[in-house]
């Protein structure tokens, strides 16, 4: 059954529009794929997911319910969390208690619940030392902070936006794993916002690709990638 | 272990505050009371500067304070400890309503507009004078305790602990993370669940409800208030130094910082009467350029090489 | 176009309201003309600061108190008319603002927006602390035959030396806009209020200009000291309600727009003007302002939040 589900889903700031009628849906366990050039809407996408923006028209569901006005925060209550491209994270806390802003809020849980909830989680996702200042962390220990982070909400529907960026090709087998054994353990819907496509085929079950806002093609990585309107968006030629 | 010696120094402090008036004579006590005022309004400045936002209108809450309890005393005949809560509460409840406007700005907008509100609480209280008494202001009958310059000094302390408690409880509970969340990064906070209006709302409506019972107690205890003395600009400009110059962001640096201050200014006042708060101008500008972190911040750091 | 065609209902109700104020005590419009011109050319050069530097000075109403002090000083000891003392305080003020700049503003740039927030309202305790020391509370004033010009027109007479503020706040807008359009630092400091990276790329001396503008921004408003001085008494507080209400007009008129300030100058001045004509009112006027601002702010941060 569908997680999520958006319809005719349009953003549009002043005269530009970043998101143009994009309808579609993703269901628990699934991991989307949602690829296409620069300033192609994705991160808008995102934000119109997670409540950042509110939407100019169409609809969004989760799970049956219309949360297209909801704020940011309730979404995050009721089990949407993503990650964010440029990672900011908050540098007045050390590691452990970014982690733990989640489970206090979104969940709702007493500190020493969220302090024992976020250990297990860092611990499960291979961090450790968990009292360092966030400015000590390697390059892939930010991006599993990030997705720490994100896991701390015990989300149903999880985004990331390009979090592979950055890493080395060890590091990403890595990531690829990880994410793959989070969304099979929790019975996640993911949506994967990547550049690079090998991760992209690696990782996904089904692809969507937008440009200039809209939905040009759907399907398994290998259909899609031999597109035609696709590969022209790529090039940079104007279907 | 470390639970109990951590308690040891708040608690020889607040016996030594207590017992204070027992050894020294009136004087000191007055000087320790305008201390433990300043420090109060330091730590509620501080405690929404936690989250970010820079208020230059304590003034503003403090002089409400000291207008609600002053005019519900003299003309709806409360008594002192009544009239003090009311004056607090209505600081309070003022605040509520309005955050609903300021608290949507941010940053510069913010500010100014604490400050805007502030002087239009003065203007009010400075015309209405069938209301309020006009530019002469009011006197109240008489000072609460017959003036008994030990009651005084309790009282003031006593409200000061209330701000500490308040302060302590906002730096051990989740409002600790939802403020450090707000102030570093908005955005991920509202996705992580944070509800920012209203965690800033709360934060908001507390802090001014002590700036409130901190100008009601200041009121009665000098027995009139004025426009231009219960809104005073130097209410928004020493806690902000006070607070600076300890330390942003926790309870320890305002209370140093006031201390510090507090008796510099007391000293300096006898010496130089006209520019004295020089001090507190040239404070501000060293610690924003050179020290942001305040005295506490250099503690930190020394802590932090040392363990590193 | 578009633009013009909306400020028509806006042109017609001001009309008609000043035809109403004519009628009703042409006093009024005069004074509120007048104030006009002194919010305006106080204003005026925050409005560069804020524009280009994109930092707001909290110490801009005591800049203008200490450049009316200078004046003050330098009139009495050299026995110069405070309007020829304008000329050194220019160059005194330079030197402030260039100092100011270099010690303070251009470490704070870097860091957050409320550090710069809090640094300038420092400077501005500092500023005025300094001249209570030198000068004390006490209140001073310069005695000027021609200040207490006046001239009727049928029944009504009323000063109008006061109507310098507003050749000044005219002669500063025209000032500011040739700076900006026709010098080579003008057109760099326009590029670096709209994109400082981008400016710095294509070579302009990001940290020269701000140096410059800011400089300027305090010679201007050490102009408008002098000219303070002509007609206002001197206290070391008696800047600190102009820091106010410039910002309330730059933040009424848009950051960064030098015709817009003028243009609520005369509202504000104007409304102001209305109130202290009703009898036992005067005492409310500086709402005006305070009111105007927060309804100004309270309803730009509503659209751009629909943005």
């Amino acid at each position: 059954m569908a997680k999520l589900t958006t319809k005719n889903l349009t953003k549009h700031f002043g005269g530009l529009v970043a998101v143009q009628n994009v309808s579609f849906s993703i269901s628990s366990g699934e991991i989307l794929g949602i690829i296409g050039p620069n300033g192609a809407g994705k991160t808008t996408f995102i934000n119109l997911i997670s409540g950042i923006y509110m939407p100019s028209s169409g609809t969004i569901e989760f799970e049956g319910v219309d949360i297209s006005l909801m704020p940011a925060c309730e979404r995050a209550k009721i089990g949407i969390a993503r990650t964010y491209q440029l990672i900011h994270p908050m540098e007045d806390l050390n590691l452990i208690e970014n982690i733990m802003v989640g489970f206090l809020f979104a969940g709702n849980k007493s500190m020493k619940e969220a302090r024992r909830l976020a250990t297990e989680l860092c611990e499960s996702m291979g961090l450790r030392d968990l009292d360092r200042e966030v400015s000590q962390l390697t390059m892939l220990e930010v991006k599993k902070m990030e997705i720490a982070h994100a896991m701390a909400n015990t989300p149903k529907l999880l985004f990331l936006d390009e979090i592979m960026a950055g890493l080395n090709s060890d590091e990403t087998k890595e990531m690829i794993a990880l994410v793959k054994r989070l969304a099979k353990e929790r019975d996640l819907a993911v949506g994967v916002v990547e550049h690079v496509m090998g991760v992209i085929r690696e990782l996904t079950d089904r692809v969507i690709v937008l440009e200039s806002g809209e939905i040009i093609a759907e399907g398994p990585y290998e259909t899609v990638s031999k597109d035609k309107r696709v590969i022209e968006a790529y090039l940079g030629g104007t279907a | 272990m470390k639970r109990a010696t951590s308690y040891i120094l708040p608690v020889a402090l607040v016996a030594l505050g207590v017992l204070f008036p027992l050894f020294f004579g009136p004087y000191p006590q007055t000087v320790a009371r305008t201390i433990f005022k300043y420090m109060a309004l330091a730590l509620t400045w501080d405690m929404l500067f936690r989250s970010g936002q820079v208020s230059f209108g304590i003034a503003g809450f403090f002089g409400l304070g000291t207008y609600a309890a002053a005019l519900l005393a003299l003309k709806a005949g409360f008594s002192y400890p009544l009239a003090i809560l009311a004056g607090a509460l209505i600081s309070g409840i003022f605040a509520y309503i309005l955050g609903f406007l300021v608290l949507r700005l941010r940053g510069t907008y913010f500010s100014i507009t604490t400050l805007a509100l502030a002087e239009i609480f003065r203007v009010i209280l400075r015309n209405w004078t069938s209301f309020s008494g006009g530019p002469e202001g009011i006197v109240l009958p008489q000072i609460i305790f017959n003036g008994d310059s030990r009651c005084l000094y309790w009282i003031g302390l006593a409200v000061l602990l209330v701000v500490v408690v308040v302060s302590q409880y906002f730096e051990k509970s989740k409002l600790h993370f939802s403020l450090i969340s707000i102030r570093d990064n908005e955005v991920s906070a509202q996705t992580s669940g944070v509800n920012i209006f209203r965690t800033l709302l709360v934060v908001f409506t507390v802090t001014s409800f002590l700036q409130g019972l901190i100008g009601a107690v200041d009121v009665v205890s000098v027995g009139y208030a004025m426009p231009d003395s219960a809104f005073d600009s130097n209410y928004t400009l020493l806690p902000l130094a006070m607070a600076l110059l300890g330390g942003q962001h926790s309870t320890w640096g305002p209370i140093i910082g006031s201390v510090l201050l507090g008796v510099a200014s007391e000293y300096l006042k006898l010496k130089i009467p006209y520019g004295h708060l020089l001090v507190y101008g040239v404070i501000i500008i060293l610690v924003i350029l050179f020290m942001p972190e305040g005295l506490i911040g250099l503690f930190r750091k020394k802590k932090g090489a040392k363990r590193g | 176009m578009a633009h013009s065609k909306k400020a028509i209902p806006w042109i017609i109700a001001g009309a008609v309201g000043v035809i109403g104020i004519f009628l009703w005590k042409p006093t009024v419009l005069v004074y509120g003309v007048q104030r006009a011109g002194l919010y305006a050319s106080i204003a005026l050069p925050m409005s560069l600061t804020s524009g280009i530097l994109h930092i707001v000075n909290l110490a801009h109403g005591e800049l203008l108190m200490v450049s009316a002090y200078i004046t003050y000083t330098l009139a009495l000891l050299l026995g110069l008319d405070p309007l020829l003392a304008l000329i050194p305080t220019m160059l005194v003020m330079a030197i402030v603002g260039f100092i100011l700049y270099e010690l303070t503003i251009r470490k704070a740039l870097k860091g957050p927006e409320l550090n710069q927030l809090i640094l300038t309202f420092g400077i501005g305790i500092a500023l005025s602390q300094i001249i209570t020391l030198i000068y004390t509370n006490q209140t001073r004033k310069l005695h000027l035959d021609y200040v207490s010009a006046s001239m009727t027109i049928g029944e009504t007479s009323f000063g109008i030396w006061d109507f310098t503020f507003v050749a000044l706040s005219i002669l500063m807008t025209i000032g500011i806009r040739m700076f900006l359009s026709r010098t080579k630092l003008g057109k760099a400091a326009v590029a670096v209020g709209q994109n400082p990276k981008g400016a710095s790329i294509v070579g302009i001396d990001v940290q020269k200009t701000y140096a410059m503008v800011f400089t300027i921004s305090v010679v201007l408003v050490g102009i408008a000291g002098s000219f303070f001085l002509t007609r206002q008494s001197l206290f070391p507080s008696v800047g600190s309600p102009f820091t106010m209400k410039s910002f309330s007009l730059i933040a009424m008129a848009g950051v960064g727009s030098i015709s817009g300030v003028l243009y609520c100058s005369l509202a504000l001045g104007i409304a102001e003007a209305i109130i202290n004509g009703i009898p036992h009112m005067s005492g409310w006027s500086d709402i005006v302002f305070f009111l105007i601002i927060i309804i100004t702010i309270a309803v730009r941060a509503k659209k751009t939040r629909k943005i």
